[in-house]
């Protein structure tokens, strides 16, 4: 009987281990050594490496970058490789490289948001970026950014299709990118904020796009502006004492006005902003949604309404909602 | 009732407000909190504005003045020129360019009322040129007033006749106005030398309360010589409340460096309005008892984290060892974790340095930042055993 039992525990016990080798296999399978990303065997003809790689840790990273380390390390930098490429025809042909590793794709998006300039895609990683001096993109939790101080686009393009194919993280865009209409939506303009977001520290992290109103008549660089954010905090009561801090904020620097919006009659908080204009901000769940820098109410009403819509509550706060919706409708 | 006190009890009655109001919905909250905004509510601090001149340059600067560095958001830059900041550093290669796109948006139609200072890389004149149209362009302007050469390390780097003559070049085409250089590090034997070469308007500086004294005489020398002095880290770390047990020893970290009249501005790098509205609070404001005492927290935060290579510890040794090379190669081991660059180090000490190290019965080399020398010493030496393992192994 107790050999049996002991039996029992056994199998249960080598279910657990292979059940977790499974899982830490998977895990692990794209967790590569970072200066394996370098390339190095498989570098494009009539080009060697000539420095590197060098890894950089929180400790050093400030040896390379400077100041602008602080950044990194706001968005989870774990640690860096650096190297340089030369060409083999002309020693003034050089390519730089930095691939930093990140907490996780949220972060490596984020950093990425934060460096690259308009929306120049280059075709490699999950998004990227290119034009002449540089290239960026983000796959995984990885960041890479490639400088040439020499205008070299093809070169940029082969190197980064190169370290792009060496990483095997899998993991998706972040899911809140999702939430942002494509109309009007300024391309390569989503950005990911860990702290600040619109400036405020009350707001803390979370996202943010930016919109060109459709006016028709109006050159290109006079063509209004507005942003959607989404700010994202910790639970329900979080997010309503930042809006209460929004709203004392904006009394004393800017406007408050009351209002509802027309179509659903949800209370929003309105006002003006000193620096970002007309203001919307309202709370879903744990997010603070908004659009700041409209023009017209209604179509600031009409935007945030839809983009209330394509916001989706994490799970924990849905089934909440959900729960305290049939509850309310008892009473 | 004192200051503290009133805050404190404007805080229970905000909570108590919330709480009375917290009858919004898990989901799409109805906030029933949102009655009209009145005037009267608004209280517009306005920060009493100190200026001090930028060296021999003749322009008057903010003493608080605006590191763009990490910040992305104009309307921090809009806040800060509200509140009457002038002069706002950036460089070329900050995110990628963004930043000072975003200072030129930002300050356009304000060219004439802001100094503006970005950095130049050591590269040949063509690079260099291509730099600086690239920064015009970006920031939106047809001068820039102030080009700092990015990072200096060496004394040789910054009486270097050729980027002088650059500097000059572009001073004669109108391109920049002022030039200079920064030092993230051995910024005191920099300035000694920027004093003697007389060819800098301004230096960036790191500068901040943790620093020796040797710095603070450097700065002085610099000073005296005509040279506007920018200090940047002036916080040594940034903000990292959360990290400090709610220590907020920022303001009094500002306040130590203006304290030092030959320091003409410095340029905290924020990233909030909050941030840049605390800093310009600090103008005109004298360093108080607490303000010593949070400095004291703060440094015994900081205590034993970070070696800067600020080279205090150098020639503080009686038997001569290079501090600086061992420092180094304990860095790379532990920081870069690139045991060539380690190897590199070492060939600078020698065995018998180490070993004279171990004779001794206590360090008289003191780390400002209360570095275990000792600690560092042993770590070197076991350095040296392995490479030298390795290298017979090899």
């Amino acid at each position: 009987m107790r050999g049996r039992k002991v039996m029992f525990h056994r199998r249960w016990i080598i279910l657990f281990i292979l059940t977790g080798s499974l899982v830490w296999f998977e895990a692990s399978s794209w967790a590569m050594p970072l200066e394996s990303l370098i390339p190095k065997k498989d570098i494009p003809r009539g080009w060697s490496l000539i420095h590197g790689p060098q890894t950089y840790t929180r400790k050093t990273l400030f040896e390379r970058i400077n100041g602008q380390a602080e950044l990194y390390f706001k968005y989870g930098f774990r640690k860096s490789v650096f190297a340089v490429f030369q060409s083999k025809e002309n020693r003034e042909d050089q390519i730089e490289v930095d691939i930093y590793e990140m907490e996780s794709v949220l972060q490596a998006f984020g950093v990425f948001s934060r460096f690259r300039n308009e929306d120049r895609p280059g075709g490699f990683g999950l998004e990227s970026s290119l034009d002449d001096h540089s290239a960026l993109f983000y796959q995984g939790r990885y960041f890479v950014i490639l400088y040439a101080p020499e205008p070299n686009q093809e070169i940029l393009r082969k190197f980064s299709k190169l370290i792009s194919l060496k990483i095997s993280d899998p993991s998706l865009p972040p899911r809140e990118i999702g939430y942002f209409s494509e109309n009007g939506l300024k391309a390569g303009s989503i950005q990911y904020f860990s702290e600040g977001l619109l400036g405020h520290q009350f707001l803390g992290r979370g996202f943010q796009g930016t919109y060109v109103e459709k006016a028709g008549g109006q050159a290109e660089d006079e063509k209004k502006e507005f942003k959607l954010f989404l700010a994202i905090f910790q639970n329900s009561q979080k997010a309503n004492d930042a809006l209460k801090d929004f709203k004392d904020d904006l009394s004393k620097k800017g406007k408050v006005s009351s209002g509802s919006m027309a179509e659903s009659e949800t209370r929003v908080l309105k006002g003006e902003d000193p620096y970002q204009g007309k203001v919307m901000v309202v709370q879903k769940g744990p997010y603070l949604l908004g659009i700041v820098g409209f023009e017209k109410e209604e179509d600031g009403e009409n935007r945030l309404a839809e983009f209330m819509k394509k916001v989706k509550l994490p799970a924990a706060q849905s089934g909440a909602v959900r729960s305290r919706a049939s509850r309310d409708s008892r009473l | 009732m004192n200051r503290e006190d009133l805050m404190f009890s404007e805080k229970i009655g905000r909570r108590r407000f919330i709480k009375r109001v917290s009858s919004a919905l898990l989901g799409i909250a109805t906030v029933p909190i949102w009655k009209a905004g009145h005037a009267s509510e608004k209280i517009e601090k306005t920060p009493v504005l100190e200026y001090r001149p930028l060296g021999k340059t003749g322009l008057k600067v903010t003493t608080v003045s605006m590191g763009v560095m990490n910040c992305s958001d104009p309307a921090v830059l809009l806040r800060a020129f509200d509140l009457g900041i002038n002069f706002y550093d950036t460089a070329d290669c900050y995110m990628n360019g963004r930043n000072e796109e975003m200072v030129g948006k930002a300050f356009e139609r304000k060219r004439q009322r802001v100094f503006i200072q970005t950095k130049v890389h050591d590269h040949d004149e063509k690079k260099m040129r291509a730099s600086v149209e690239r920064s015009l362009r970006r920031l939106r302007t047809d001068y820039i007033d102030v080009l700092v050469w990015h990072d200096h390390s060496k004394p040789d780097e910054v009486s270097d006749p050729r980027l002088f003559e650059f500097m000059s070049k572009m001073k004669k085409e109108g391109k920049i106005r002022f030039s200079g250089f920064s030092a993230h590090s051995r910024m005191a034997s920099l300035l000694r030398e920027a004093a003697k070469s007389n060819l800098h308007d301004v230096a960036l500086v790191s500068y901040n309360f943790t620093h020796a004294k040797d710095l603070k005489e450097a700065v002085a020398l610099a000073a005296q010589s005509g040279i506007g002095i920018v200090a940047m880290k002036t916080q040594s770390g940034g903000y990292k409340k959360e990290k400090m047990g709610g220590l907020n020893p920022h303001q009094a970290a500002l306040k130590y460096v203006l304290r030092d009249q030959n320091v003409s501005a410095a340029v905290p790098g924020v990233t909030t309005i909050g941030q840049i509205e605390e800093c310009a609070a600090v103008m005109g404001a004298p360093l108080s008892k607490n303000n010593f005492s949070e400095l004291e927290q703060y440094y015994s935060f900081l205590r034993g984290k970070i070696c800067t290579m600020c080279g205090g510890c150098l020639g503080e040794c009686p038997y001569g060892v290079f501090r600086s090379d061992l420092l180094r190669a304990v860095m790379y081991h532990e920081g870069y974790e690139n045991e060539s660059l380690v190897r590199e180090s070492l060939l600078r000490i020698t065995r018998q340095d180490l070993e004279r190290c171990s004779e001794c019965p206590s360090c008289s080399v003191i780390c400002k930042r209360g570095i275990d020398m000792k600690a560092q010493v042993r770590v070197a030496q076991q350095l040296m055993v392995q490479s030298s393992k390795s290298i017979v192994g090899s």
